[in-house]
C-alpha cells in the first residue's frame, strides 16, 4: 500500500523533469513543452542513470527514451516506485510486444506511447502530467493476458484520457487501424457516460472494464457504479429519440440544466457492430467484428 | 494539443479557426463558451474552420449542433469547413454534413453565404 499522495514529494519551488534522450524531434518537442511552463530539465542517456538520480532526489516527471524495451522501462519504474511511489513516468518506446501495455498499466506508468505515435498527443499527455499537482494512479489492472484484460478506472476525465492513450499504445498488426480507432472512440464515449452518469465524476468511484480480443472480434465491457437507466426513457440523448432526430434531446437537456451532449451512445452504436446493455442499464458490452484474415492464394 | 480558437472576419461572415482537440472537458467548455458569446452578439453568419481539429467527440458534436439550433432560431446560419481524418469520420457517422452545410474550400464556403443571384459586378 502506498502512502497518501500529499506526502510523496516535498514541496519545491521549481518543477523538474528527468528525460532519457530519444533523439531528434521528440527531444525537441519535450523540451519545448516543459520549458514553456518554466520547468527545468535534466537529461540522461540511459535507465541506469535515471535510477541513480531518481532515488537521490524527487522528480516531478520522468520520460523514458524510445530506444529501450518496455520490459526495461517497467523494471525501471518498479525500482523508482519503491522509493518514490507517486512518480509520474511516461514510457516512450520503439521496441514493444503486445503484452507490454498491460505491464505498463499494472506497474502504474502515467502513460505509454509505442511507435508510431502522434507527437501532438505526447505533448498533450505531458501537459496533463504537468498539470497534476499530485498524482495517484487511478487505473488498477485486476487481471491481464494479451487476450483478456480486466481493470478498474477512477471516475475522472484525466484517468479516462490516460486509459484511452494506453489503448492507442496497443499495436496489434492483426487489427486494422480503422477498426481499432472506431472501437477506441466508441469505448471512450461509453466510458465517459459511465463515469459521468454512473459515477458522477466522483474520484472515489470506479468503473470496471474488460477488454477481450477474440480471433474475429474485439469486445469491451464497461460496468458503472450507478443505478442504471433505460434507453427508452433516455430523452436527453439522441439514442432515446428517433435516430433521424438530432435536435429534440438538446431541448430536453437545456430544460434539465444539463451540459450540451447526448451524442455518445449514438456515436458508439454506429462505430461498433453491437452495443448491448444489461437489464438495469449499468453495464454495457461493445463488440466489433473483424474480417477474417486473408489467406494467401495458392 | 488543447483547443485553440482564433477569430477573423470576411465581410459579414465570422470565421472561427479551431486548432487541437474539441473533446469533453476544458476544451469543449471553451468551445461552448466561445460559441455562446458569439450567438449572444447576434452573429448572422458563422463558419467553423475544422481543418486543424485533431479530435472531435460527442461533446464537440453537441457544441456544434447546439450552435446550429441557436443560430437557426435567430435566422442566422452556421457552416462547417474542412473536417479532416478522424474528425470527418465522426461527423459522417452522425450524418451531420447532411444537415449542416460542409465545405472543403473556404472560398466556396464564403460564397455560399451570399444570396443566390447576387453579383458584385456592376
Amino acid at each position: 500500500m502506498t502512502t497518501p499522495c500529499s506526502s510523496a514529494v516535498a514541496p519545491t519551488t521549481e518543477k523538474t523533469a528527468l528525460l532519457v534522450t530519444s533523439g531528434g524531434d521528440i527531444d525537441e518537442l519535450l523540451t519545448n513543452v516543459l520549458a514553456s511552463e518554466g520547468w527545468s530539465i535534466q537529461r540522461v542517456v540511459d535507465n541506469q542513470q535515471v535510477v541513480a538520480l531518481a532515488k537521490a532526489k524527487p522528480f516531478d516527471l520522468i520520460v523514458t527514451g524510445r530506444q529501450t524495451r518496455v520490459a526495461e522501462d517497467v523494471e525501471l519504474l518498479r525500482k523508482i516506485r519503491s522509493a518514490r511511489p507517486h512518480v509520474r513516468l511516461i514510457i516512450l518506446t520503439d521496441k514493444f510486444t503486445p503484452g507490454d501495455v498491460i505491464s505498463a498499466m499494472r506497474e502504474g506508468a502515467f502513460s505509454y506511447f509505442s511507435a508510431p505515435f502522434e507527437p501532438s498527443e505526447l505533448a498533450e499527455m505531458v501537459r496533463a502530467a504537468m498539470a497534476e499537482p499530485c498524482w495517484d494512479d487511478g487505473i488498477e489492472v485486476l487481471s491481464g493476458t494479451p487476450e483478456w484484460v480486466t481493470l478498474t478506472a477512477r471516475c475522472d476525465l484525466a484517468t479516462a484520457d490516460r486509459l484511452v492513450q494506453f489503448l492507442h499504445g496497443v499495436k496489434d498488426p492483426s487489427i486494422p487501424e480503422t477498426d481499432k480507432d472506431q472501437v477506441i472512440t466508441a469505448f471512450k464515449e461509453i466510458l465517459i457516460n459511465a463515469m459521468e452518469h454512473g459515477g458522477h465524476f466522483d474520484p472515489s468511484q470506479h468503473v470496471e472494464i474488460s477488454f477481450i480480443r477474440a480471433r474475429r472480434a474485439i469486445a469491451c465491457r464497461v460496468k458503472d457504479p450507478g443505478k442504471g437507466f433505460s434507453l427508452e426513457e433516455l430523452r436527453h440523448a439522441v439514442a432515446g429519440n428517433s435516430p433521424e432526430d438530432l435536435f429534440t434531446h438538446a431541448k430536453v437537456r437545456d430544460e434539465q440544466g444539463m451540459r450540451p451532449g447526448g451524442f455518445g451512445i449514438l456515436l458508439a452504436k454506429k462505430l461498433v457492430d453491437e452495443l448491448i446493455y444489461n437489464e438495469t442499464g449499468n453495464e454495457v458490452v461493445l463488440v466489433k467484428y473483424l474480417d477474417p484474415p486473408k489467406l494467401p492464394i495458392t | 494539443m488543447g483547443l485553440q480558437i482564433s477569430t477573423r472576419e470576411s465581410g459579414d461572415v465570422v470565421i472561427l479557426d479551431l486548432r487541437g482537440r474539441a473533446t469533453i472537458g476544458v476544451d469543449s467548455d471553451l468551445l461552448i463558451d466561445h460559441l455562446n458569446k458569439l450567438i449572444a452578439t447576434g452573429v448572422p453568419k458563422l463558419l467553423l474552420n475544422l481543418a486543424s481539429v485533431t479530435q472531435l467527440d460527442s461533446s464537440g458534436i453537441s457544441a456544434i449542433v447546439g450552435t446550429y439550433v441557436s443560430l437557426r432560431r435567430q435566422a442566422a446560419s452556421l457552416k462547417l469547413l474542412c473536417p479532416r481524418g478522424r474528425v470527418q469520420a465522426v461527423l459522417r457517422v452522425v450524418r451531420l454534413p447532411e444537415i449542416i452545410p460542409t465545405f472543403e474550400n473556404e472560398t466556396e464556403a464564403l460564397a455560399s453565404f451570399r444570396p443566390r443571384g447576387y453579383s458584385a459586378a456592376p
